[in-house]
């Protein structure tokens, strides 16, 4: 009887810790599928509900000619693809997703979008919208590659099981606009810097003294 | 516990992706036996596993490498080879899907040496790479894996070439030297239709011909939910040795984001060899994809005949048809 009670002893303190790392893992996977999803919606939609993220800079210091100058750079610089008009430049690009646990990760997916930039005197205005999600598949040599060539609309309904992941995927996509627009906006503010010859090395010679 | 985060395109240098997926199954096949003999998922009336396939990648620069190993039936004794190929260890080892190192010389050029995943045919060994749990008996019959060294070279994103100089297939080491040479051109003429044109030749260790594969891959997604895909491969072993021939059609369907159905129609044919005719079998199989987040639910319903009594019926009378229904879970991380 001894025995069985210490055994009983161990097994109810291993279940119990077992149960108590467990409803940790649950409580932490709930807060942060919780977080994603309160994050998710706090992403603003336009008037056709379509997610969107929307910046206007009212009293800029260059002339429009200058800011659609650099703006084509900037987009140059990210490697997207463009057409330009007399006061607006549109282009496409995406972000890549990665799924990341400890120090590893690997892309889950990319979600491509338009970009749309306008200009008139010194104010410019710029959007990030139409985000379609493509998601991330393993090919036969180990590396991750579009699954299908045609994304899914960031809008569209997942279907119950996979709530949770479609709005880290909004999440990712609100957080990921939101840098490159700090960015866009920093490119076309910045001063621009006159390049000057880099200062002579000086040599020391151990031969006089 | 795992969380989305973001970059923005891919830098040179990633950090170590780990990556992977674990499946078992669940197989009920008519006959009340194993009968259908394609690879993997062979156990009757039993909850059975698949394998975990473990995959690690690291690219620096312009280096890459991949490792990728897998354990568990499928992995280690549902392909090949096993252990270090002699049959005294093919019980107790692991089995490598990749193992390469590659280095990009330019964007479009691109150089790879190893132990690499097939580039022959539709199917893989990962049941993440497959619609159906079941194989086709084109890629039963097809090489699993490829060891050596090949050069890639992009053209333009519709066209691409790669050549190069194989071991046997299937195998760590070949006995009687680099003696495949090998090469596939990628095409995409329009945007989501992508097609390669492989080719394999050479003499193995021990063959009593050369053998040489052609083969089509092909997929082609029609709309957001519709995808057709094609493979079709003739393999001949010279001087009269035999060899088959036969083609694959994969439909899909994605009727919701979270539910696609598919369907394989493929015929099979050995060849005839001096005083020995070949056979054929025409299969069909219907699979579900159900998906929650990693994980993939596939009931899969199978239907083969054949142009002989190649299969068995319960009592174990010969018969040209079989038929199976299994259920198997695939989890990818």
């Amino acid at each position: 009887m001894h025995f069985k009670f210490n055994r009983s002893k161990q097994i109810h303190q291993s279940l119990r810790s077992g149960g108590f790392l467990f409803l940790l893992f649950l409580s932490i996977s709930a807060t942060t599928v919780a977080q994603a999803t309160k994050h998710a919606d706090e992403m603003p939609r336009d008037e056709r509900g379509k997610y969107i993220q929307y910046e206007m800079v009212e009293k800029s210091a260059l002339p429009a000619d200058s800011l659609k100058e650099r703006a084509a750079a900037f987009l140059l610089l990210k490697k997207m693809k463009k057409v330009q008009n007399d006061s607006s430049i549109t282009a496409n690009g995406k972000f890549i997703i990665n799924k990341t646990a400890l120090m590893l990760a690997h892309p889950s997916g990319e979600l491509r979008y338009n970009f749309t930039f306008e200009v008139k005197d010194q104010k410019y205005r710029f959007w990030l919208t139409d985000f379609l999600f493509i998601p991330y598949k393993r090919d036969r040599y180990g590396n991750f590659v579009p699954s299908t060539p045609i994304g899914t609309a960031l809008e569209d309904s997942p279907g119950k099981l996979n709530t949770a992941e479609w709005a880290s995927y909004v999440d990712a996509a609100r957080k990921l606009s939101a840098t490159f627009a700090a960015q866009f906006k920093d490119y076309l503010a910045a001063v621009l810097k006159v390049k000057t010859p880099a200062a002579k090395k000086k040599v020391i010679s151990t031969k006089s003294w | 516990m795992s969380a989305a985060t973001y970059a923005q395109d891919s830098t040179s240098t990633t950090p170590l992706q780990l990556s992977g997926s674990v499946d078992t199954y669940y197989k009920y096949d008519f006959s009340k036996r194993p009968n259908i003999g394609t690879s993997f998922a062979e156990d009757h009336n039993s909850v059975s596993l698949g394998m975990i396939d473990l995959a690690l990648k690291k690219t620096t620069g312009k280096a890459s490498f991949v490792g990728e190993l897998s354990f568990g039936p499928r992995g280690q004794y549902g392909s090949v080879p096993n252990g270090n190929g002699e049959a005294a260890n093919a019980d107790n080892s692991f089995h490598i899907q990749n193992l390469y190192t590659s280095y990009a010389f330019t964007e479009q050029f691109s150089m790879t040496a190893g132990y690499m995943g097939t580039f022959i045919g539709y199917e893989v060994i990962a049941p993440t790479g497959n619609f159906n749990y079941s194989t086709s008996y084109l890629f039963t019959n097809g090489p699993f894996q490829n060891a050596g060294i090949k050069a890639n070279y992009v053209f333009s994103p519709k066209f691409a070439l790669m050549v190069g100089l194989f071991d046997d297939w299937n195998v760590y080491r070949d006995l009687n030297g680099v003696s495949h040479f090998g090469a596939q051109l990628t095409v995409s003429p329009v945007e989501g239709w992508t097609a390669y044109l492989n080719m394999l030749t050479g003499r193995s260790a021990g063959a009593p011909g050369t053998g040489s594969i052609y083969d089509l891959t092909t997929a082609y997604q029609v709309t957001e939910k519709f995808k057709v895909g094609l493979n079709a491969a003739d393999y001949s072993v010279s001087n009269d040795n035999g060899g088959y021939s036969g083609a694959a059609l994969y439909l899909q369907n994605a009727f919701t984001p979270a539910f696609s159905l598919g369907v394989r129609g493929e015929y099979f044919k050995t060849k005839d060899i001096p005083d020995f005719d070949g056979s054929s079998v025409t299969s069909v199989t219907v699979s579900g994809n159900f998906k929650a987040g990693g994980l993939t639910f596939i009931p899969e319903v199978r239907f083969d005949n054949g142009n002989t009594a190649r299969f068995v019926k319960n009592n174990l009378d010969p018969t040209k048809s079989a038929s199976q229904f299994s259920l198997a879970a695939v989890y990818a991380f």
